[in-house]
């Protein structure tokens, strides 16, 4: 017996040390470790798989025989009982599977079961058949359908016409339960916003949404809130990197292992990009969006299960489909039904070069086929070349009869917004739903809606259930779950300090993240001004440094004049931001580039020589400053113009400026066309503030359960640990926070009984009772103490009412 | 004869406190097949991880060979050594020069010298380190849990006030590799519960039990005892009382009570006597090992004290070896010993189990093993000696480390394990693999190597795929 075992540790070790003495001293060590049981996962289950599987499991059972589970097995078939734990003589099977005889032996067909083999289900007998609940032999019972389905919807009761609340109210109804009944409108808008763009309702904006009377009061508030391009984005862009696997900081980026897809993401949700578009730019490896599928590249060897074709297949799988290649990485699955060759066969189609099959690091000598796993919509060509078996792949992954696809994004945000999926994990989609019709019915509609997710999101938060009171629930749920209303979800870590810079004016002020965050609303940041001649002849030409990745740029030109000007315009632009000088005087700024300037500006112009500078940035993708200056109106002015005459700093030397592109070229086209006559100045679009999921992950966010995302992680820790707990008692990020945020409230908090009913409103979205306002006011004794306002801040922020969304 | 020991835990369990028996339940980690799984009893409490980062040359440390003094032209293949080895209180047990206060505790413990270690391509310290830390080789699917994690998640807090995870000396921001490094120093995904309690810095670990700098310590009792208040005023909290209120509000009381408890007195070093302050040196690791015999002594579970990982400082050296290797012994060798003798002088180190551990060894002239395609690390290219720099073991070495172990039920003045007396010094007795390692390592602790949880809907083991079998011979 131990020998067999030795020779199974030698499988596993032997990848890891190169040196074969090594191996053998190691057989040699064997009676003087400890003796060890037969564990079933890994020595046992692959010899049943193997030799009996085909005939007893997945619904068949040859002689009566299921194999299923260690009940069925141990139920017997036709010819009675066939294995008794811890009873070798009763245990027929083993006489069958050990028999020389052709026409009784266990199995019928191939060379059967080995000596080794023999003696590890031998001896797993004899220790009474170990075999953890929960793991079948077969693929699990139920298999979710593929194609899409469409749900005939019940009937409406009680008014509530939504197609989520007609099926949800059939579902209460079956569960003889009453549907949960509305929450309040505070805690709705609180909810709402949370949900939608990650930061708090002020109080004006949830009292004039009490205010409002109208019917659709929620519609027209979703709707408003789905218009807040920027910080829906901001706010999404946690869970979306939590997915994709998407940071600034993490293990691969030192070696250039690893790229962001930041820019791509950013603008893909900020412009509300279809998501199975987002998909095919993914798996089509877009350059921006490449750094997905490209994966993370460790320095060294890595196990055979995490090339990067292989981080491909288990990606790809997992972020799409909820299907855990994971284990079929390594040999067939135990928990589901794919298999080693799947996972290969989907990895090939990534890979460069043909890919061998290696099971548990050790080749077997198979080649795999690119290939995807559900070939009943279409299969990928094996011999087309890498690019097109992506497009392929990233076709069948969005292909209108792929509804897995559908549900399992549905599913991901249904979870985000109602705390819990309808199949749990989400990860894991081969579960079955709490209620397949909801789920079936929500993937047709989002495809329907072209793969619209804010269209999605608002489908979702104008139904009832969305509105309804939420569910308490006294343990975490398990898989016993019963839908009654949402389930409260803490906030995310990135949501706390958004919430929390939000009501104290803490926000950083550089972001991270390489994005545009300029916002779509086209109002004019500056006031408007006086006719200025209309726009044409622009012969100014996009300039900026010789690498068109530099973030951040000095420019500068100068020119001489005879008098002081009576007239000069400028008009100017940057993708993404810029700030203008003249002879050292601040002139004008902008972070917008589709509102160009143009303006006035011959005050600050003087005879003689004039030096102009500017700071330009770019946020990310492409870059570009255009500026053009008249002196004077009609075919005498003089014009100054972008080209390369202008200079830029590069290593400390000003060297002449790149241009880009030409007027009317390049991704701006002819934007200065549409520029509106203003007065110069500082802009009045300071720009957004920087959000939490703009910056690098910190040791507080990192506390609160921001992940590394060295893995695809799609869930946040539900409960506070005691860890957690003593960063925000008393470390040092929070309560410079505290600190500043009270300096920053000084004012507002002299009157400290209209500051205490603001900051309650803000916060927890309600007012504060009596019984508040006595503790309160013994911790307020003098409100222009800012220690004082220091510790109010944090009571308020420590309340679970304040990190739970209820 | 297991089954006793088996009730035994599960009493055991019982009679920790609600936060630590939540807590084990909790973060959606169910065990897989726990049920089934027998732990041995265990030998030791606490456990103490000595970090030696960066790589421990195991010949000019606790595995001394032939020695041969610099001498300018002297061939480098000739030298094994490049300390002389010196006696310890074991008789016929020999260690190096430089490790002279050890030398007088070796009678009190075990050391393996026959740790292997895979060989993963480039030989990386923040990839072996990950490796050791948590017996699996990076990259992995899911974020796997530190061994501090796996103690603190299978057998809890041993002093329920006091974290059972704590990390001493490691700065994780501003040193290089610092991702790397994060990415193991982690409950994984059992969640941060489970995960460490840093404290880079031991002189202000304090600062991390006290309240907020510049916060009077009446102020910040007020001010929880006004949240509590404010709770009771809170107008939904009937109607609020859910699993994850609950919770909040249970670690906010842990948090608070350690920040007030006559524990949080041990991360103070300002409270120990100026002799015994001194006794540990006057370096960070000694502080280091000092803050971790009071946190041992208050009932910590697991601390981790480490020399620091800085690419190309303390132990990584990849020049100047010998000299390097002088400077770092004579900062460890003190205040391990000391360690050593306070644990028992205090009667702790019977049920503490101190492990001393490097992520691989040196050697003069391989780099990994021999026919391994790493590439050379060192920057001493030269088969003769011409200077002082060229002298000392630069390259990376995994084919036999020394590990040593005090406490927790191994034998004392006891080797095991050896390795060749010539190149390549290869273990050729008694190989230890860092699962079987980690396999004895939580056997002391009376956790079964075999003990799994549930990921992804997947088992996850202690030790990769439950194959770790502890080394026996070691236990006494």
């Amino acid at each position: 017996m131990p020998i067999t075992i030795k020779l199974l540790i030698i499988g596993h070790i032997k990848s890891n040390i190169n040196n074969s003495p090594i191996i053998l001293l190691f057989a040699f060590l064997w009676p003087f470790f400890l003796s060890a049981k037969i564990d079933f996962v890994h020595q046992v289950m692959p010899i049943l798989k193997k030799n009996c599987a085909e005939c007893h499991t997945d619904g068949k059972k040859k002689g009566g025989l299921s194999m299923n589970t260690r009940a069925e097995f141990l139920a017997g078939g036709e010819n009675g009982v066939m294995a008794v734990p811890g009873n070798i003589q009763d245990s027929w099977f083993l006489e069958l599977v050990e028999s020389d005889d052709l026409d009784e032996r266990m199995p019928p067909k191939g060379p059967g079961v080995s000596t080794e083999q023999f003696r590890i289900l031998h001896q797993w007998v004899k220790e009474g058949m170990v075999w953890e609940e929960g793991i079948t032999l077969g693929s699990s019972g139920w298999e979710p359908p593929l194609q899409p389905r469409n749900v005939k919807l019940p009937p409406p009761h009680g008014g509530r016409k939504h197609p989520i609340d007609r099926i949800l109210d059939q579902y209460t109804k079956k569960n003889k339960a009453a549907p949960p009944a509305l929450a309040s409108e505070r805690t709705y808008a609180r909810r709402a916003y949370l949900d939608m763009i990650g930061i708090l309702p002020t109080p004006e904006q949830l009292n004039s949404f009490l205010k409002d009377e109208s019917s659709d009061k929620k519609t027209k508030l979703i709707d408003q809130l789905l218009a807040e391009d920027v910080s829906y984005a901001d706010h999404w862009l946690t869970f979306w990197n939590d997915l994709l696997r998407n940071d600034y900081t993490g293990t691969g980026f030192i070696t250039g292992g690893r790229k962001q897809i930041t820019s791509w993401l950013y603008n893909a949700l900020k412009e509300n990009m279809p998501y199975d578009q987002m998909t095919m730019e993914l798996i089509d490896a877009k350059p921006d969006a490449a750094g997905f599928i490209n994966g993370i590249k460790w320095r060294g060897s890595v196990n055979a299960s995490q090339t990067l074709d292989m981080q491909f297949a288990q990606n790809v799988s997992q972020v799409f489909l909820g299907i855990n290649m994971k284990c079929a990485s390594c040999h067939d699955s135990f928990i589901d039904r794919w298999t080693l060759q799947e996972a290969y066969d989907l990895a090939a189609v990534f890979s460069d070069k043909p890919l061998e099959l290696e099971r548990c690091d050790i080749p077997t000598g198979k080649i795999a086929t690119p290939k995807w796993m559900f070939p009943e919509i279409g299969q990928i060509d094996p011999k087309a070349n890498k690019n097109d078996r992506l497009k392929q792949l990233a076709g069948l992954l969005t292909h209108p009869k792929n509804g897995r696809f559908t549900r399992t994004i549905v599913n991901r945000i249904w979870a985000q917004l109602m705390g819990r999926g309808i199949v749990h994990p989400v990860d894991a989609m081969h579960t079955k739903p709490w209620n397949d019709d909801l789920l079936d019915f929500l993937a047709v509609q989002f495809a329907k809606d072209g793969y619209d997710l804010r269209k999605f999101l608002k489908f979702v938060m104008t139904s009832h259930a969305y509105g309804s009171k939420s569910d308490r629930l006294e343990f975490s749920p398990g898989e016993e779950y019963v839908y009654k209303g949402p389930v409260p979800k803490r906030m995310t870590a990135e949501q706390l300090m958004d919430t929390i810079w939000q009501v104290t004016g803490t926000n950083p002020n550089q972001p991270e993240a390489n994005v545009d965050r300029s916002s779509n609303d086209k109002s004019t940041p500056f006031s408007e001004s006086k006719d200025l001649p209309k726009i044409e002849n622009i012969s100014a030409k996009w300039i900026w440094a010789s690498d068109p990745q530099t973030r951040k740029i000095k420019l500068r030109t100068s020119i001489e004049l005879k008098n002081k000007p009576v007239f000069t315009s400028l008009l100017a632009t940057c993708d993404n931001a810029f700030s203008f000088k003249v002879n050292g005087k601040f002139l004008t700024s902008s972070r917008e580039w589709t509102r160009p300037v143009y303006h006035e500006v011959s005050d600050f112009f003087k005879a003689g020589k004039n030096l102009i500078e500017v700071n330009a940035e770019m946020f990310g993708g492409g870059s570009g400053f255009i500026a053009q200056f008249s002196f004077g109106k009609g075919k005498d002015a003089i014009t100054l113009n972008t080209d390369k005459t202008w200079e830029v700093q590069e290593k400390k030397k000003w060297i002449p400026a790149k241009v880009v592109h030409n007027y009317g070229a390049g991704p701006w086209k002819r934007i200065l066309d549409k520029a509106v006559p203003t007065i110069p100045g500082q802009s009045t679009f300071d720009g957004p503030s920087v959000r939490a999921s703009l910056v690098k992950n910190d040791f507080l966010m990192s506390s609160l359960g921001r992940p590394h995302r060295d893995q695809v992680v799609t869930s946040r820790p539900a409960e506070l640990t005691m860890l957690q707990a003593i960063d925000l008692a008393n470390g040092a990020i929070l309560s410079k926070y505290l600190t500043e945020g009270a300096n920053n409230l000084k004012a507002k908090a002299t009157d400290s009984q209209k500051f205490i009913n603001w900051l309650y409103e803000h916060t927890l979205g309600r007012l504060p009772t009596t019984g508040e306002q006595e503790i309160i006011g013994s911790v307020m004794t003098n409100p222009k103490d800012p220690q004082q306002v220091e510790d109010l801040l944090w009571l308020v922020f420590m309340q679970p009412d304040f990190q739970i969304i209820r | 004869m297991n089954i006793p020991e088996s009730i035994q835990r599960r009493d055991f369990i019982k009679q920790l406190g609600l936060a630590s028996t939540a807590a084990l339940a909790s973060n959606g980690t169910q065990a897989w097949g726990n049920e089934d799984i027998i732990h041995p009893a265990a030998k030791a409490d606490s456990c103490i991880l000595i970090w030696m980062a960066g790589g421990m040359a195991a010949p000019d440390t606790f595995d001394p060979k032939r020695y041969f003094p610099f001498e300018k032209g002297l061939e480098a293949n000739k030298i094994l050594s490049t300390f002389p080895a010196i006696n310890t209180n074991v008789d016929g047990l020999q260690i190096s020069e430089g490790l002279e206060n050890i030398a007088q505790v070796m009678d009190r413990g075990t050391l393996i010298r026959s740790a292997v270690q895979p060989d993963l391509g480039s030989i990386l310290h923040s990839r072996h380190q990950y490796h050791w830390h948590t017996g699996y080789v990076p990259p992995i699917t899911v974020a796997a849990p530190h061994l501090g994690a796996w103690m603190a998640k299978v057998l809890g807090p041993k002093n329920e006030v006091v974290p059972p995870f704590i990390n001493v000396g490691q700065r994780l921001e501003g040193v290089g590799e610092k991702e790397e490094l994060k990415a193991f120093t982690t409950g994984g995904f059992f969640g941060s519960e489970f995960g460490p309690m840093n404290l880079p810095y031991p002189e202000q670990a304090v600062k991390s039990v006290q309240p907020p700098q510049g916060m009077e310590p009446g102020r910040f009792s007020n001010r929880y005892k006004h949240f509590k208040k404010l709770l009771d005023q809170n107008p939904n909290r009937e109607l609020m009382s859910d699993f994850q209120r609950e919770s909040m509000l249970r670690s906010m009381e842990s948090a608070h009570r350690l920040l007030q408890s006559k524990e949080k007195d041990a991360f103070d070093l300002t409270l120990e006597s100026k002799e015994s302050y001194a006794k540990y040196g006057d370096t960070r690791f000694g502080r280091g090992c000092l803050l971790a015999r009071r946190l041992a002594e208050q009932g910590a579970r697991f601390v981790e004290v480490t020399t620091e990982y800085v690419p190309f400082l303390h132990w990584d050296h990849h020049e100047n070896g010998h000299t390097t290797q002088a400077r770092m012994k004579k900062e460890i060798d003190q205040p391990i010993a000391q360690l050593i003798l306070d644990l028992e002088e205090r009667g702790l180190l019977d049920r503490t189990l101190v492990i001393l551990a490097s992520e691989f060894s040196r050697d003069m002239m391989i780099e990994g093993v021999p026919g391994s395609t790493a590439k050379d690390q060192s920057r001493a290219k030269t088969d003769k000696l011409q200077e002082m720099k060229h002298y000392g073991l630069h390259r990376h070495f995994t084919g036999g480390t020394s590990v040593a172990m005090w406490g927790g039920g191994v034998k004392k003045g006891f080797v095991y394990g050896k390795t060749a007396d010539e190149r390549p010094l290869m273990a050729v007795e008694n190989p230890v693999s860092i699962e079987d390692l980690h396999a004895t390592i939580y056997t002391a602790m009376g956790i079964n190597p075999k003990t799994a949880y549930d990921v992804e809907k997947r088992p996850f083991y202690a030790t990769k795929d439950g194959i770790g079998k502890a080394v026996k011979d070691i236990f006494s």
